[in-house]
């Protein structure tokens, strides 16, 4: 029987054949079970493809965002709030990829690996409830601030990481949702979160990031001189100034936007020290947090020409911004060089101190010297009396993004106070010169959230 | 609030509190009573009986283990005489009917017995002077100390100690296979919708039933009874997701299970007996002939492909029981195997059941086939590179099938992408996946599933059932069994007392693999869809009588 023992062999095969395809299933299940389950068929959480029940989700201030109300999905009870944080709470049809609907849909509908779809009673519990870091009624203001324009704005603690504010324009109304296919021109890209989701040229806001390369790669950049004649010839192409600013330093080329000082000061800089702290500033990388993923801007001038190392040293170039990123690089400016990873889920354990991620981009030094710049520019160019009592350090950007087209309006920067560590950001589509539309955003909402 | 309804409310919470319970006892208890049935099945196999003994000139004396020896030169003789005048394989020594033969192989130096030269296979007496090539020998009894142990194995009515605790063991097994069963009976009445009271009878004849097939087997049977009880274990749970799939099959389904059990009880005495045996796989060929030619004949389409056969008063799947046949028709035994390797009459079968099962266009069932003859085949023959050969043109025939048949290319076309198409060919797949992953690894409770709202949820997609309202554990200890069943007809093999036995056993094992494999990976999209059944697991009164009948197959060669 040795003989048929041995020739046992080839079903020994099948059945390893049939291990290895079940493994496939095995792994399958365990990475997309999640993803498999969100299926609006899926009887057990759905009802004619809509969520039959959920958690409630809270702002800061416990106004709810979010409920299920007699087996309906209820969204705040103001229409202007409740449009306002669509991005944050995402809608019922489950398309904004970065809403709460979505990255938080395990814990909001109590779905898990472990578990499934069962519930105890067929009932959710507190567990099911989130707490957002978020102040919806500010995020209301920020939103109306955007008067219909395009775009985004977003604050946050850059001590605690707090996100308090973040809205993003156009949104609808989530409650009765309009026909969105009707008006594409109106709804364009209208689940996007553009705070998290979206890049943008830079234009001027990226001049920061020149800058700070030049603190620390050039020993006497300080001291040094650069004349602005309102052109200067680099390679093939010319590179402009709306007006001659003559002769400027650092501080003064920031603070008036000189982009024919910048264009030289990126020159000397290089472009692998200018690619590297542009990194350290947070381009090229998606931040993760809260189960949210950000898309990246982008910096590549490894390769760049002089004259495209110009252009990109001014924010031009194929330079894109994330929003996001750009806060919490400006956040990390207030805070001494540290970054603070962002949070939009408020924490309810006694740990966050110890959990906090944070993360060193500038020495101390360099930090305050570029604060100490970011305050000049309010105090020098965009006045002071806008932003009275803010201690506001900021720079704004006006992106040129192609013929025929408004540029996009930047305005970012931070509050230099104990009391409101707030970093934020705005950028307006085609919103026209970042100091002048996106700074009256900032004003507006920056007043509000020190008021509340 | 009225009493009524304040009752109603009671019940319900009760009924949420159990599931709540319950759901984390059935995978604890499915993998105790798994690991108690496979132990004991796992040991008995080192028990070795040894008939007798072959004593060389030297002195040297080798235990005869089996029925059927291969003797020779080669490493995968049985008793190895090493000498180089000796061939690789040749010679079979017999045991049958309390006569001993040896049978040549075609050998170079010839076999004599007390100096008569062996023309094909001859009658030999203890103490006979063989020779192989002028290597003599003898054939002598098994030693006095040894007879006990040979008459324990064959009368099984000794108390030993060991047979008490086997015992005793077994009915513990037993007992905690009935706590399953209640539990998971009670569950379905607890669940969402409740299930109808009608199921309480069929439950219950099922639990005596079991009960007695156990104690009648005790009786009857020598050696375990473990296979036995991983069978009511699945049959168990058959009736369970039919309950809550398709209630109104229930007295049916039962009905087939004692239908399977009868059938394994006559199979598995046909069997104890080799000539009986062999005079079953005659009429079992007779049998499938007959049932092929009736399907061909009166077969109607009722899902998918065409075969069912309605008489009336009961409809069946003849190809179901066509699997019985077929694997009997591959068996042979050893020296048969050696010297004539004759295999026209079971390729014949084979090319017969091909043919028809391309004309009723069930193109699952064919692959089932294929793979068994693709076992039986090189356990026959040894013979890898016609194997090699012949499963490259079965795939080009495969391939030409899938391409030029629009009912199966339709089928395939879903395949690996059904997510694109999930509300359309791709809607058994997706179902079946979202029905497991809302199951998670403890299952909603049985009855509280919706997959089972779909067509076929109860046999083609019976495994995202099975997740659904069990769970993935339990779901994964059914095809543990199924595994367990191929692996305990390997280990079968090495011992079994016929080649047979060895060959029906592990072409049943192979049927029972391909079905689930088939099955399960298909409706999760890992392999196309192709409709098949889990044996013993999916709904289907055919199936469940001939997944009895395969196992009893497997069974008869312990
Ligand atoms: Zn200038």
């Amino acid at each position: 029987m040795k003989l048929l023992a041995i020739r046992t062999l080839v079903l020994i095969a099948l059945a390893l054949l049939f291990l290895a395809g079940f493994t496939v299933f095995v792994g399958r299940y365990l990475h997309s079970a999640a993803v498999w389950a969100q299926h609006p068929s899926n009887r057990h959480l759905y009802q004619s493809g809509r969520l039959k029940e959920t958690g409630t989700i809270y702002d800061r201030r416990g106004e709810i965002l979010l409920e299920t109300k007699d087996g309906v999905l209820t969204f705040h009870s103001e229409q202007s709030v409740r449009t306002a944080v669509m991005h944050v709470t995402g809608d019922r049809g489950g398309n904004v990829a970065t809403g709460m609907l979505k990255v938080m849909w395990e814990r909001l509908t109590g779905w898990n690996l472990l578990n499934g779809a069962y519930r105890y009673r067929d009932k959710l519990s507190a567990a099911n409830d989130l707490t957002l870091t978020l102040d919806a009624r500010l995020s209301a203001l920020a939103y109306k601030e955007l008067k219909g324009r395009k775009g985004a704005v977003g604050v946050y603690n850059y001590k605690t990481g707090e996100i308090i504010c973040m809205t993003s324009s156009p949104s609808f109304d989530p409650q009765n949702p309009p026909d969105i296919e009707a008006d594409p021109e109106r709804y364009e890209g209208v689940y996007l979160n553009r705070l998290l989701s979206a890049a943008y040229t830079p234009g001027s806001i990226f001049k920061v990031v020149t800058a700070a390369a030049a603190l620390e790669t050039i020993p006497d950049i300080e001291e040094r001189h650069y004349q602005c004649s309102g052109k200067i010839q680099i390679g093939a192409d010319t590179v402009t100034c709306l007006v001659p600013h003559g002769d400027v330093t650092l501080r003064d080329a920031l603070a008036h936007s000189c982009n024919v000082a910048f264009a030289q000061i990126a020159g000397e800089v290089g472009a692998d020290a200018l690619q590297h702290y542009a990194e350290l500033a947070g381009f090229n990388n998606r931040l993760t947090f809260d189960g949210i993923k950000t898309a990246a801007g982008k910096v590549d001038v490894k390769h760049a020409a002089p004259v495209e190392l110009a252009w990109a040293g001014i924010g031009q170039h194929t330079n894109t911004a994330n929003p996001l990123a750009y806060m919490v690089f400006m956040g990390a400016i207030a805070n001494g060089g540290l970054s603070v990873a962002p949070e939009i889920i408020a924490r309810e354990n006694m740990l966050p101190a110890m959990t906090k991620a944070e993360k060193r981009i500038l020495p101390t030094e360099t930090a305050e010297k570029l604060k100490e710049m970011l305050r000049n520019n309010t105090l020098a160019v965009y006045g002071e009396s806008r932003f009275s009592g803010l201690e506001l350090c900021a720079k704004s950007g006006t992106a040129e993004v192609g013929k025929g087209k408004e540029p996009h309006a930047w305005f970012a920067g931070f509050l230099d106070r104990e009391d409101f560590p707030y970093a934020f950001v705005v950028i307006i589509e085609n919103g026209g010169t970042g100091s002048r539309t996106a700074a009256a955003v900032a004003a507006g909402v920056l007043h509000a959230a020190v008021a509340r | 609030m009225s009493i009524n309804l304040f009752l109603s409310d009671l019940t319900a919470q009760a009924a949420s509190a159990y599931t709540l319970v319950a759901r984390w006892l059935f995978p604890l208890l499915a993998l105790v009573i798994l690991v108690r049935c496979l132990v004991p099945l796992i040991q008995e196999r080192s028990a070795n009986t040894v008939w007798g003994y072959l004593v060389l000139a030297n002195g040297t004396s080798i235990p005869v283990r089996n029925w059927e020896n291969l003797i020779g030169r080669g490493k995968y003789a049985d008793i190895v005489v090493n000498f180089p005048v000796v061939s690789r394989s040749h010679a079979v020594l017999t045991f049958r009917n309390g006569i001993w033969t040896i049978a040549d192989l075609g050998s170079k130096g010839g076999i004599t017995v007390n100096g008569v030269k062996v023309d094909k296979a001859q009658e030999i007496q203890f103490g006979d002077v063989i020779s192989l090539a002028g290597i003599e020998m003898a054939l002598v009894p098994q030693l006095q100390n040894e007879a006990s142990k040979f008459t324990d194995v064959a009368g099984g009515s000794s108390d030993t100690e060991g047979e008490k605790n086997s015992a005793l063991n077994s009915a513990v097994t037993l007992l905690l296979l009935f706590l399953f069963q209640v539990l998971a009976l009670v569950q379905l009445f607890a669940s969402r919708d409740g299930i109808t009271l009608a199921a309480l009878p069929v439950f219950g004849i099922y639990f005596l039933v079991e009960l007695l097939h156990y104690l009648l087997m005790r009786r009857l049977q020598s050696g375990n009874i473990e296979l036995e009880l991983l069978a009511y274990f699945l049959c168990g749970l058959n009736l369970a997701l039919v309950a809550s799939a398709a209630p109104s099959d229930l007295k049916k389904q039962l009905a087939a299970i004692l239908l399977g059990i009868a059938a394994y009880t006559v199979i598995t005495w046909f069997c104890r007996d080799l000539g009986r045996a062999r005079r079953l796989k005659y009429l079992a060929l007779g049998g499938g002939v007959l049932l092929l030619i009736l399907n061909l004949a009166f077969g109607e389409k009722i899902y998918g492909a065409r075969n069912w056969i309605n008489l009336g008063f009961i409809t069946f799947q003849p190809l179901e029981f066509v699997k019985i046949s077929f694997v009997l028709a591959g068996t042979a035994t050893l020296d048969r195997l050696l010297t004539t390797r004759n295999m026209t009459a079971f390729i014949a079968f084979a090319g017969a059941c091909m043919i028809t099962l391309a004309l009723i266009r069930d193109f699952g069932t064919a692959v089932v086939f294929f793979g068994a003859f693709l076992v039986i085949a090189f356990m026959y023959s040894g013979d890898l590179r016609t194997l090699f050969l012949v499963t490259a043109g079965a795939a080009f025939a495969g391939i030409a099938v899938v391409t030029f048949m629009p009912y199966i290319a339709m089928r395939f076309a879903a395949w690996g992408k059904v997510w694109q198409y999930a509300d359309s060919t791709g809607f058994q797949q997706t179902r079946t996946m979202i029905a497991a992953a809302s199951g998670g690894l403890f299952g909603v409770g049985g009855g509280n599933g919706y997959l089972k709202n779909i067509a076929a949820a109860d046999t083609d997609l019976v495994f995202g059932m099975l997740c659904e309202e069990w769970g993935l554990l339990v779901a994964l200890c059914v095809l543990l069994v199924i595994i367990f069943f191929v692996f305990y007809a390997v280990l079968l093999t090495k011992n079994s007392r016929s080649a047979f036995y060895a060959i029906a056993a592990c072409g049943a094992a192979t049927i029972f693999l391909l079905q689930t494999a088939l099955n399960v990976l298909g409706s999760v999209d890992v392999l196309p869809l192709t409709g098949l059944t889990i044996p013993f697991i999916s709904n289907g009164g055919s199936s469940m009588v001939a997944s009895w009948g395969l196992l009893a197959l497997i069974r008869s060669a312990a």
